[in-house]
């Protein structure tokens, strides 16, 4: 835990904004406040998205709450994000993890504590959020060999897919994690901890395979969504998807850049030929295309738009402190509106980029 | 001896004993902590290690060394080395004392790796006076050409920089040659069994050093390769150099002096 709070961490770029609707409908939905959502609520499909992706969190259809909740750890730890780092931590602890295995994970992946099935899904979660190198299919294989089965196998991805997510949500806007820090130390959480695990894990482990309905096996990067039909997971990522691609806080040549760049830097093809058929549908030409992926800029990017695409290059491989510090640069040219936009379309990319590169070596 | 002295010395004996048990309980209970702290300790020590490894390895190579030592694995890739040297440091070293020089010498290497590492470089090995630096070593990089060139422009501010600095201490300036080449080479684990290092080795290197040799040639500061032209942004005021014979390349190798960056030009959208 030391270590973590090492981490350089700067303060809030953003104000927290009172919603008390948002806020009824979290508490409803997940049985917990709202917590830190409050600093940037506001985008309605980040919203949504903020909420179904922590419900999917204890949603699991073929492998349990507690293997999500140690990959949630591991590939924080691996981001440095102290804020989900904390929050997992917190809830293991809160939902009855002893310390000491709490405490081996952090210091090693490989510990023997923990057993070779547990240790593949970790080692393959990491590798997943990493990406360098790229997961392939000698790492699907040792999940195969460890005993995991295809739907299991989606859903270990799914699972670091949500903390690839959320530790770049947090750590993007810089949420202060003291709090949560401090949370499972504190006396009531102490005295109440088997009622709140009662009331969490009751709100858990209620999924079933749910193909996807027709409608829902269209529409942008259909086929990383399609790579995750059955799933809860894939429902709530074409809600996202959908829902980012209809708001109109950032252009959709906006968008697809910021799509465009991650899928370059981390050589998913898949993802980037789409958003290259998105850019060209908004009327830019190959070659402008290609001025702009092969140095990050050209003269038919306006001045958002070059900001937009310098903060996606940063958004795959960061420091937490820079990464912050290049946000707040980005303020300066960008609304909050906009820049919550980016944040949260720069993340959803990481996303997809991943899985679309899950779904090659698939 | 009655038999209510007997019970007393039962008794006497008995609390004794759970008097021993306890101190003993006590004691085992402290070295077990004492125990726990020292392993906790090592293993921050472990993780600080980690951590600054991962600043001279890909983290990946780190963990395979943690995990099963050091072994000869090596793997292909893209990178664009960046090779910088002090010109005319032997003369400078004739004209300052010891002292002074190795502090002109590290403060220089402080400013040089800032501007390395602010574009994404990382500085592999110094090499006397020289600096050698790689670009998409430790992760993958589609721009790392674009990387390396700003990175040879903001060493070349801040170095004027300095030399306004060491003006005023009435130290002699100090000026440096830049060669840069993009190319395929082996990146790895590389050293005798007692000394490694993460290192890039190949062609490419050889070329990198062969083209800084050949900014004292040309008067430029600055020099890349056609290899790695090829890759830049067309806003990089590039001037191009006599095709030049290096050793180790056949051909005459093409070259160009890197004359800054047109940072205007942009448009709307």
């Amino acid at each position: 835990m030391s270590l973590m709070r090492e981490i350089e961490w700067g303060s809030c770029l953003l104000e927290p904004r009172r919603d008390p609707k948002l806020e009824r409908r979290f508490r409803r939905a997940t049985g917990r406040p709202i917590g830190p959502v409050i600093y940037f609520s506001g985008t309605p499909w980040l919203d949504d998205t903020t909420l179904s992706f922590n419900l999917d969190v204890s949603k699991q259809v073929s492998i349990d709450t507690e293997l999500v909740g140690l990959i949630g750890m591991i590939v924080s730890q691996d981001n440095s994000c102290r804020f989900c780092f904390a929050e997992t931590r917190a809830l293991l602890r809160i939902l009855g993890m002893p310390e000491r295995r709490i405490s081996l994970l952090e210091h090693d992946l490989l510990s023997e504590e923990f057993d070779a099935r547990e240790r593949a899904a970790l080692e393959f979660a990491r590798r997943f959020s990493r990406s360098n190198p790229r997961p392939g299919k000698r790492d699907l294989d040792a999940l195969r060999t460890a005993g995991y089965d295809e739907l299991q196998i989606i859903e270990i991805a799914c699972a670091a897919s949500i903390f690839v997510f959320f530790n770049r949500v947090t750590t993007f806007f810089a949420l202060p994690p003291q709090a949560i820090e401090e949370l499972p130390d504190r006396w009531y959480i102490r005295l109440f901890r088997p009622l709140i695990a009662f009331l969490i894990s009751r709100k858990g482990n209620t999924a079933r395979l749910e193909p996807l309905e027709p409608g829902e096996r269209e529409g942008i990067f259909s086929e990383v969504v399609l790579g995750l039909d059955g799933l809860p997971f894939a429902r709530s990522l074409r809600r996202t998807l959908d829902g980012m691609w209809a708001s109109t806080l950032l252009t959709p040549r906006a968008k697809a850049l910021i799509v465009a760049v991650v899928a370059r830097a981390l050589d998913c093809p898949l993802s980037e030929k789409e958003a290259i058929a998105s850019l060209r549908a908004e009327g830019l030409h190959a070659h402008q295309i290609d001025e702009i992926l092969a140095h990050l800029a050209s003269p038919v990017l306006n001045e958002k738009e070059r900001v937009i695409v310098s903060f996606a290059r940063e958004t795959i491989w960061y420091e937490p402190g820079r990464v912050q510090q290049l946000g707040r640069d980005a303020m300066q040219t960008l609304s909050r509106e906009e820049f919550v936009e980016l944040v949260a379309v720069a993340s959803i990319a990481n996303v997809v980029c991943r899985l679309g590169i899950f779904a090659g070596a698939a | 001896m009655d038999s209510g002295s007997i019970s007393l010395a039962i008794q006497l004996g008995f609390a004794g004993l759970a008097v021993s048990l306890w101190l003993l309980l006590r004691r085992s209970r402290h070295d077990a902590q004492r125990l726990q702290q020292r392993i906790e300790n090592a293993t921050t020590k472990l993780q600080n290690l980690q951590l600054a490894f991962s600043r001279f390895a890909p983290d990946e190579i780190v963990e395979r060394v943690i995990a099963n030592g050091l072994s000869d694995s090596g793997e292909k890739k893209e990178v664009t080395v960046l090779f910088a040297d002090l010109v005319g440091f032997t003369a400078l070293s004739e004209q300052i004392e010891p002292t002074a020089l190795v502090g002109v010498l590290n403060s220089y290497f402080d400013r040089m790796s800032e501007a390395i590492s602010q574009h994404r470089g990382y500085v592999s090995t110094f090499i006397g006076d020289g600096i050698l630096a790689l670009f998409g070593a430790l992760s993958p990089n589609p721009w790392q050409g674009n990387d390396a060139v700003h990175a040879a422009l903001a060493m070349r501010e801040s170095l004027a920089g300095y030399n306004r600095e060491l003006s005023e201490r009435n130290i002699p300036e100090l000026s440096i040659g830049i060669g840069l080449n993009r190319g395929i080479g082996i990146a790895g684990l590389v050293g005798s069994r007692d000394l490694k290092e993460y290192a890039f080795v190949g062609g490419t290197v050889n070329v990198a050093a062969r083209v800084q040799d050949l900014t004292r040639q040309y008067d430029a500061d600055i020099i890349v390769t056609a290899t790695l032209k090829a890759s830049l942004d067309p806003r990089f005021r590039l001037r191009e150099l006599p095709a030049t014979r290096v050793k180790g390349v056949v051909e005459p190798l093409s070259i160009y002096a890197v004359d800054g960056f047109a940072e205007a030009a942009e448009a709307s959208g």
